[in-house]
C-alpha cells in the first residue's frame, strides 16, 4: 500500500515537511514504513481503513519539539493529526478524519506533572494512560481516586477532552477539566484560567477565571494542542454501594427512566447509572452462535427467551453510589430501596455494599481492565465496533422514543441492537447503540454506515443530536446543528469554522475533527 | 502469570517515569513488556485467551503455555493486529522491544 499524500499538499511538500519533522524529533521518531504507517490505522475500521490510512507519524517528546513540528506543518502546509494515546477505539482509533493527514502522536509527553493530595487534583500530559495513572496512584498510596474509562489502555487526558464517561461522582470526565496549557497552531503557548497568572498556585483550584473559560473550547475541537490538562480527583468515599435493578417488561423503559430521574438528580444516586437492554443483556458469557445461527439479527423473541432462562428482566440498570460520610451510604441504599416500592415496585433491587478498609472488589471498578473489548469479535473475528450516541433529555416518553427508533433500524439493517443508555448526570442519558460488526464482511459495514446516516437524520428531525462518533461520520454529527442556519450552515458549525479560520488559518490542526475544516482539501 | 506481578511491574515503570524523564522510555525486556501490555487480554481469563480457544486446541490458547510460538507471529500480531487483537504503535513497543518480546516468548515457550 503506498502512502497517502494529505489533504491539499503535493508530495514536495510532505518530503520537505518530513526532513523538518526529522530535524525537530529525530529521524527514529518520524514513522513512514508501510508497517509502522499500517500500526496507526483504526484496527475497528467501519469498512476499508485505507479510507483513514496517515501519510506518516510524528511523535514529539516535549513542547519546544512540538512547536517545531507545527513550525513545519505551517511552513508546508501540511495538516496533523494530534493523538495522545492513539487508543480512541471504536471511534477511529488514532487515525485521522482526512486521509493523508500525519498523525502527531504525543505518547511520548507522558509526564504526570503533579498529584496534589491537599487539593485534589493532577496534571498530566497526553501521553498518560489510565494504566500508568492508577499505578502511580497506588505507588503513592493516595488517598485520592481515579475515575476510570471503559477500558484503561487510553489517555486520561484524551477521554476526558473526548467527554468521556466513567463510574464515579467524577464520571462526567470533561466536567473534572481545570486548567489547560494548549499549544496553538502557530507555536504559541497559553495556559488557560488561573494558569495566566504569574506563579499561580490555583490553576487547578478553581475554573472559573477573570474572563472567558476556555477549557470548553479546547475539548472534541481541533482549535490548539492540549499539552497539560489539569483534573479534579475525588478522596477516598467512607462507603459504597453496588446496585443491579431489573425490571420485568419492555413496556417499562419509560417508568425506570422516570423512576431513576429524581434520584439521580438530588445526587441520591451520584454516579453514573447504565440502562441495558435485552440484546446487551444477551451477551454476557454467551457467543453469538450460541444463541443464534440465522441470517441478520437476533430475533427479539430468542433473546427474549435467554434473559427469562436466566430469571433477569427485559431492562438492567447497574450502578455505584458513593457516600463520604460514615453511615451514609446505608441512607442512600434504604431512600433507593423506599423510592422503588414506592414508584416501581415491580423492579427486582439488589445491592451490595462496601465500607472504607474493607478489601476492594470488582463491582466497584476501582482497578485497571481491558475486560470491556470481550464483545468486539461478538459477530465474529476480525471484529469491531463503534456507537451511535444520541443524548436524550432524562424523560420517560422521549427516550422511549428514540429507543424504539434505533431498535427497529438496528433490526432493519441486520444488527443486533445492543444498547446502553448512560445516566451521566441527573438530566440526560447518552445512548451508546453499540454496532458490532464483521470487519471483513463488506456489506455488513456497509449497513453500519448506512444505518449510522438514517439515524442521524431521523433523530436530528426530533431534535436530538450526538454526544461523539466515530471519525467516518464527523460531518454526518456536524450536520445535525442547523439551528438558525445561514447559506445552508448552522449558526454553531459557522462560528466553529470562524473561530478555526482564526486560530489556524492554514488549516493544519486535526482537519475535520468534530467536521470542523474538513472543507481543506 | 499471576496479576500481582503485573501490577507490581506497572508500578516500577511509572516510578521511573514520574521522575520526569523526556527521553526515550527505558528499554524494557519482553517479559516487562509482557506484564504491560500484553497480559490483560493474554492471561488465564482474558479476552485474547478466550477468543483464541476457539481456534487452537484447548491447552494452547494461553500465550505462555504456547509450546511453539514463532517470533514473526508475535512480530504480526503486535504491529499489524491480528483478527479482532489491535495492534500497537511504534511509540508504545518500539522495533528493538518488540524483537526482545517476540524472542522472548518464542524462547520460553520452547523450553
Ligand atoms: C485488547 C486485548 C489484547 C491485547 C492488549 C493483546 N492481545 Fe493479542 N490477541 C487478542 C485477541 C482477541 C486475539 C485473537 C484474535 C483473533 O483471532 O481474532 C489475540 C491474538 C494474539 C496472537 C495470535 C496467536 C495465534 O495463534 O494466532 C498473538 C501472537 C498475540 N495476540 C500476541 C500479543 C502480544 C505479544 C500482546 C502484547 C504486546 C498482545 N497480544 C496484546 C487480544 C489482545
Amino acid at each position: 500500500m503506498s502512502a497517502p499524500l494529505p489533504p491539499g499538499t503535493s508530495q514536495a511538500a510532505l518530503d520537505a515537511a518530513l526532513e523538518a519533522f526529522r530535524a525537530a524529533v529525530g529521524p527514529q521518531w518520524v514513522f513512514t514504513s508501510e508497517a509502522d504507517r499500517a500500526s496507526y490505522l483504526d484496527p475497528f475500521s467501519i469498512g476499508d481503513p485505507d479510507a483513514h490510512a496517515t501519510a506518516a507519524a510524528v511523535a514529539p517528546a516535549n513542547t519546544d519539539q512540538l512547536a517545531q513540528v507545527l513550525a513545519a506543518a505551517n511552513a508546508h502546509k501540511v495538516p496533523v493529526w494530534p493523538v495522545s494515546m492513539g487508543k480512541n477505539l471504536a471511534y477511529g482509533t488514532a487515525a485521522p478524519a482526512l486521509r493523508g493527514t500525519v498523525v502527531l502522536d504525543l505518547k511520548r509527553m507522558n509526564r504526570i506533572v503533579e498529584i496534589n493530595e491537599d487539593l485534589g487534583y493532577a496534571v498530566v500530559e497526553p501521553g498518560v494512560s489510565y494504566f500508568d495513572f492508577k499505578a502511580e496512584l497506588d505507588r503513592r498510596q493516595s488517598n485520592l481516586w481515579m475515575s476510570g474509562a471503559a477500558h484503561s489502555w487510553g489517555s486520561v487526558m484524551g477521554n476526558a477532552l473526548e467527554h468521556g464517561v466513567g463510574y464515579t461522582p467524577y464520571g462526567i470526565h470533561a466536567e473534572t477539566i481545570c486548567g489547560m496549557e494548549v499549544m496553538l497552531a502557530d507555536g504559541t503557548l497559553v495556559r488557560t484560567g488561573f494558569g495566566a497568572i504569574e506563579g499561580s498556585q490555583e490553576w487547578q483550584a478553581f475554573k472559573w477565571p477573570f474572563g472567558p473559560n476556555w477549557d470548553g473550547v479546547f475539548t472534541q475541537s481541533n482549535f490548539a494542542v492540549v499539552t497539560k490538562l489539569g483534573l479534579w480527583l475525588m478522596p477516598q468515599p467512607e462507603g459504597m454501594a453496588g446496585f443491579t435493578i431489573s425490571v420485568p417488561a419492555k413496556g417499562d423503559l419509560a417508568r425506570l427512566v422516570d423512576t431513576l430521574r429524581p434520584l439521580r438528580l438530588d445526587d441520591t444516586i451520584n454516579a453514573t447509572y447504565t440502562i441495558a437492554n435485552a440484546w446487551r443483556q444477551s451477551t454476557g458469557g454467551a457467543q453469538r452462535s450460541d444463541l443464534w445461527q440465522g441470517e441478520g439479527a437476533i430475533p427479539e423473541e430468542v433473546v427474549t427467551r435467554r434473559l427469562a432462562e436466566r430469571g433477569r428482566g427485559w431492562w438492567n440498570v447497574i450502578f455505584n453510589v458513593f457516600d463520604h460520610v460514615p453511615g451514609g451510604i446505608d441512607l442512600r441504599i434504604d431512600k433507593i430501596n423506599r423510592h422503588f416500592a414506592a414508584h416501581f415496585p415491580q423492579a427486582s433491587i439488589e445491592h451490595t455494599r462496601w465500607v472504607k478498609g474493607e478489601p476492594q472488589q470488582a463491582w466497584m471498578r476501582q482497578d485497571v481492565s481491558l475486560a470491556p473489548f470481550g464483545i468486539v469479535d461478538w459477530r465474529g473475528s476480525p471484529g469491531g465496533h463503534s456507537d451511535f450516541g444520541p443524548v436524550v433529555a432524562a424523560v420517560g416518553s422521549r427516550v422511549t422514543q428514540v429507543y424504539e427508533l434505533i431498535e427497529r433500524r438496528f433490526l432493519e439493517h441486520g444488527l443486533d441492537p445492543w444498547v446502553g443508555m448512560f445516566g451521566m448526570g441527573g438530566r440526560a442519558l447518552i445512548f451508546v447503540a453499540d454496532m458490532l460488526y464483521k470487519r471483513d464482511d463488506p456489506e455488513m459495514t456497509a449497513a453500519c454506515q448506512r444505518l449510522f446516516r438514517t439515524l442521524c437524520r431521523e433523530v436530528s428531525a426530533m431534535g436530538v443530536g450526538l454526544y461523539r462518533s466515530h471519525i467516518t461520520f464527523m460531518d454526518d454529527a456536524e450536520a445535525m446543528h442547523t439551528w438558525n442556519a445561514q447559506d445552508g450552515q448552522g449558526a454553531l458549525p459557522a462560528l466553529n469554522e470562524r473561530l478555526k479560520a482564526c486560530l489556524d488559518p492554514n488549516n493544519i490542526l486535526a482537519p475535520g475533527k468534530q467536521g470542523i475544516g474538513s472543507a481543506r482539501a | 502469570m499471576k496479576l500481582t506481578i503485573t501490577l507490581a511491574v506497572g508500578a516500577l515503570a511509572l516510578s521511573t517515569l514520574a521522575a520526569g524523564a523526556q527521553e526515550a522510555p527505558p528499554s524494557r525486556t519482553g517479559e516487562d513488556i509482557f506484564a504491560q501490555r500484553c497480559v490483560f487480554c493474554h492471561d488465564a481469563r482474558g479476552w485474547g485467551t478466550r477468543s483464541l480457544a476457539r481456534r487452537t486446541p484447548p491447552d494452547q490458547a494461553e500465550l505462555l503455555e504456547r509450546e511453539v510460538l514463532p517470533e514473526i507471529l508475535v512480530r504480526h500480531a503486535v504491529r499489524r493486529g491480528i483478527g479482532s487483537m489491535p495492534q500497537f504503535t511504534p511509540t508504545e513497543i518500539s522495533d528493538a522491544e518488540l524483537d526482545a518480546l517476540a524472542r522472548w516468548l518464542a524462547t520460553r515457550n520452547a523450553d
